[in-house]
């Protein structure tokens, strides 16, 4: 019967299998050795050994992982993987053995070649100075200045030459992505350089708040107070994210204060310009305001075809200029999202040995550009029917009942808000209604969000679903 | 069957002290593989009874040890015996005198004293080779005792974890007549600088650390020669060879790491610094962490541990420092093991400043160099 089979086996194998190819020439040779030495000797000796590469000479190379297979192949298994492979062909000459690494070994090497000790390696990028909450990697030299921003950056610059004097507190503003955080960073890292006796201390509104609640729950408010205020430079970015939270804002007027009246420093940074941001006290507010306030507008193009190159060649990668200009114009995001972008054709060219040409960054941009909102109507009326557990017939009907009626509003709302679609269309399409009853459901609809929180959390979910 | 393939290796028949049995079971059988699902040959212990006297061998095939002992071979053989079952033995064999070997068939009898036990064997035809290097061109002579307390220190600053081969194991590299060992999790670093006998030779190895450390256990107090070349190093010496695979990876240049420059030194006590960290460590949190403060102004090291279950401590050391004012916090274990590395009355540390390694010598000792990582505040 064993036999029987080994000759089946020998002969499917054969007439299948390809010789060249070492990977099923030793499944082969596995097969064979199998059959032939106990199960516990085949666990121990040829579990992780495979052929590294047949010779042009008729020699197969096996690689083993160490010098005990080495030697113990050479004593018991050479004359038996001899015969196998003999079988399987006469060309095959002879075997020989070599100790190979193991597979994820070899990537090490790379790290070696970074040049770097491997122990700094993993703390350099993410590494934040604990005792001023700065990361080093923001710094003036990786600061890209435009028309966009040179306003924010002289300021900037005035405020780190004369602290505490000329603008204080210096507010910067700006959308996301416009390098806010960038600035304020690099403001204290320099800041820090230039005077190397005194406190610099960054961190976000949020920090702040948690700060304080911490403190004031642990009783420690005193030496929270103590703590901010021995500062010499104080930046707290994102400060719209105190809005509504009252007693912070309280704390941090006092600490304002404190820190303004010492002539000491205080850089803030928000998505919005001080009067803008909402729920928040009013003297605080004017404080805002008091001192410097810049806003960093949207880059223009030029800027962002520096910000491009500039960034490639903090990665060692040099992009031609067809390239550089594409992907500043194609990608009319944020700097961040420009820079996502920059990372991954570094990341195509480190793979592939060479900076990448307009042809395959055009191919790579194209997954990254977002996908167009092209939904149907219908697919809206799915959605929204499915998110109120309703029938999605019902919408288009002429019923007017109250679980009918309001994911009919919210619909009408979504399809104009969202998609700017006209109102008699919208009409037409949700069973041919007037574009009156429309506009009646979307004022409606927008009237009710302001005052019903639960409404607007709601539509938001909705807003989630159709993404 | 086996003794009908092999009548004359049948029945070996051997006499061995007592204790001379006990000690080398205790040192063979560490090198015998553990786990019971490979071949019952990797888990025994092999003993051979020849023309060059009585040799007891174990592999697990990572290391190797090939043992000779003191003893009178009445017959000649070669008999394998499960290395716990023979562990359990030695450890119950009390009193002076003799133990016996009689192998017949495949039972082996051990009798010493009134005490008589028959054991099984086990083939030992599956019993590999254990290899010695290829062309150990490379050797180098030391003491054994010094190899043992080199392998058992260091060792334990070397990685556990075994995705970074390189980092579990400890580095060799033998250059102008100095052998530096080094071992680095990637948190703290400890280099140690032997001096040869020999000079002239050149050449770096990476030993697993794992295996370094069951090495130390067995290592002879008397002279060991350390051969070496790519994949393969032994230990010899008049008793017999230890032999290990060598990690096949690129080392870091660790010595990139050791900050040059320094912005604080301070010389202090060791039985100070012990006995304060200790006392320090029971308040240490869950990440560990020790804080170091470095005062020159009123020449005080400071201690401190703060948990917020338990409570806090601080202790200040009179110290001599010299540099500016500078506070680091270290998981308390990295700093003890230094009392392990070095044996010197006084200990200085220096630090380069805010994030950077700190680095801790023994006062006087030249051949040590301890780095540590500091943690984030």
């Amino acid at each position: 019967m064993l036999v029987l089979q080994i000759f089946r086996n020998k002969r499917i194998i054969e007439s299948t299998m390809d010789k060249g190819n070492p990977r099923e020439l030793w499944e082969y040779m596995l097969t064979q050795v199998e059959l032939s030495i106990s199960s516990a000797n085949f666990n121990t000796w040829f579990r992780s050994s495979f052929v590294v590469k047949i010779g042009e000479d008729g020699v197969v190379y096996i690689g083993v992982p160490s010098q005990f297979f080495k030697d113990w192949y050479l004593k018991k298994f050479h004359t038996l993987l001899l015969k196998i492979i003999r079988d399987v062909s006469y060309e095959f000459r002879n075997i020989e053995y070599m100790i190979v690494k193991d597979e994820r070994r070899k990537p090490m090497k790379e790290t070696v070649s970074a040049g770097r000790g491997a122990l700094e390696l993993p703390l350099h990028e993410f590494y934040i100075n604990k005792s001023d909450n700065l990361n080093p990697r923001y710094t003036f030299d990786t600061f890209v200045v435009g028309s966009f921003n040179d306003l924010a950056y002289s300021a900037a610059q005035v405020a780190i030459q004369r602290p505490g004097i000329t603008y204080n507190p210096l507010f910067i503003y700006g959308d996301t992505g416009r390098g806010k955080t960038h600035l304020v960073q690099a403001i204290g890292n320099q800041y820090k350089k230039q005077y190397p006796g005194r406190k610099v201390y960054y961190l976000t509104s949020e920090k702040f708040v948690v700060d304080y609640t911490d403190a004031v729950q642990a009783g420690t408010a005193n030496r929270f107070k103590d703590k901010y205020r021995q500062y010499d430079l104080l930046i707290m970015d994102d400060v719209q994210f105190l809005s509504k939270k009252d007693k912070t804002q309280e704390e941090l007027f006092h600490l304002f204060n404190a820190l303004h009246d010492t002539n000491k420093q205080i850089i803030f940074s928000s998505d919005r310009a001080p009067v803008a941001i909402p729920d928040i006290a009013e003297r605080l507010k004017g404080r805002f305001s008091s001192g410097m306030a810049v806003d960093i507008s949207e880059p223009d193009p030029e800027s962002r075809m520096v910000i491009v190159r500039k960034k490639a060649a903090l990665h060692g990668v040099i992009l031609s200029d067809d390239v550089v200009e594409y992907v500043a114009t194609t990608l009319t995001g944020s700097i961040r999202e420009l820079e996502g972008m920059v990372n991954s054709i570094v990341c195509h060219a480190q793979v592939k040995g060479l900076a990448p040409d307009i042809a395959e960054v055009r191919q790579s941009l194209r997954s990254f550009t977002r996908p167009q909102k092209s939904i149907s109507v219908k697919n809206v009326v799915g959605r929204v029917a499915e998110f109120y557990g309703i029938n999605e017939e019902s919408i288009y009907e002429k019923t007017r009942r109250r679980e009918v009626v309001r994911p009919r509003q919210v619909i009408m709302y979504l399809l104009r808000e969202d998609f700017r679609i006209s109102y008699p269309s919208i009409g037409t399409k949700l069973g041919g209604r007037d574009h009156t009853t429309v506009i009646h459901s979307c004022e409606k609809i927008k009237r009710e969000i302001v005052v019903d929180t639960s409404l607007a959390k709601e539509i938001q979910n909705i807003r989630s679903l159709l993404v | 069957m086996r003794a009908i393939n092999n009548p004359n290796k049948a029945c070996m028949n051997i006499s061995i002290e007592k204790k001379i049995f006990s000690e080398a079971v205790y040192k063979v059988a560490r090198f015998a593989e553990r786990k019971s699902s490979t071949l019952p040959a990797l888990s025994s212990i092999l003993i051979l009874a020849g023309d060059d006297g009585i040799k007891m061998r174990a592999t697990n095939l990572e290391t190797g040890i090939d043992l000779k002992l003191e003893g009178i071979c009445m017959s000649e053989g070669v008999v394998a015996i499960p290395a716990t079952l023979l562990q359990q033995i030695a450890g119950s064999l009390v009193g002076e005198g003799k133990i016996t070997l009689e192998h017949s068939g495949d039972v082996i009898s051990l009798t010493s004293g009134t005490s008589k036990s028959a054991i099984k064997t086990v083939p030992y035809d599956d019993f590999p080779s254990i290899p010695f290097p290829e062309n150990p061109k490379k050797n180098i002579l030391l003491p054994g005792v010094l190899l043992r307390t080199l392998f058992s220190s260091i060792a334990a600053c070397a990685s556990p974890s075994t995705i970074r081969p390189e980092l579990a194991s400890l580095y060799f590299a033998v250059e102008g007549g100095l052998l530096t060992v080094v071992a680095t999790d990637s948190f703290r670093l400890a280099e140690k600088k032997v001096p040869l006998s020999n000079k002239g030779i050149q050449g770096t190895f990476l030993i697993p650390a794992k295996n370094a450390l069951e090495i130390a256990q067995a290592l002879p107090d008397g002279d060991v020669t350390i051969s070496f070349d790519e994949h393969q190093c032994a230990f010899v010496s008049s008793q017999g060879m230890i032999v290990s695979r060598l990690t096949s990876a690129a080392y870091p240049d660790y010595r990139q790491i050791i900050p040059k420059d320094s912005i604080v030194e301070a010389v202090v006590l060791r039985k100070d610094f012990e006995t304060a960290l200790k006392r320090t460590t029971i308040f240490a949190d869950s990440f560990q962490k020790v804080s170091l403060s470095f005062d020159p102004k009123r020449k005080h090291l400071v201690l401190f541990a703060k948990n917020s279950d338990i409570g806090e401590s601080s202790e200040s050391l009179s110290a001599q420092i010299l540099g500016s004012d500078l506070n680091l916090s270290f998981n308390h274990r990295f700093l003890s093991t230094v009392f392990s590395l070095t044996t010197s009355e006084s200990i200085s540390l220096t630090a380069a400043g805010i994030g950077r390694p700190i680095i801790i010598k023994g006062v006087g000792d030249n051949s040590l160099l301890y780095l540590i990582s500091p943690m984030n505040q």
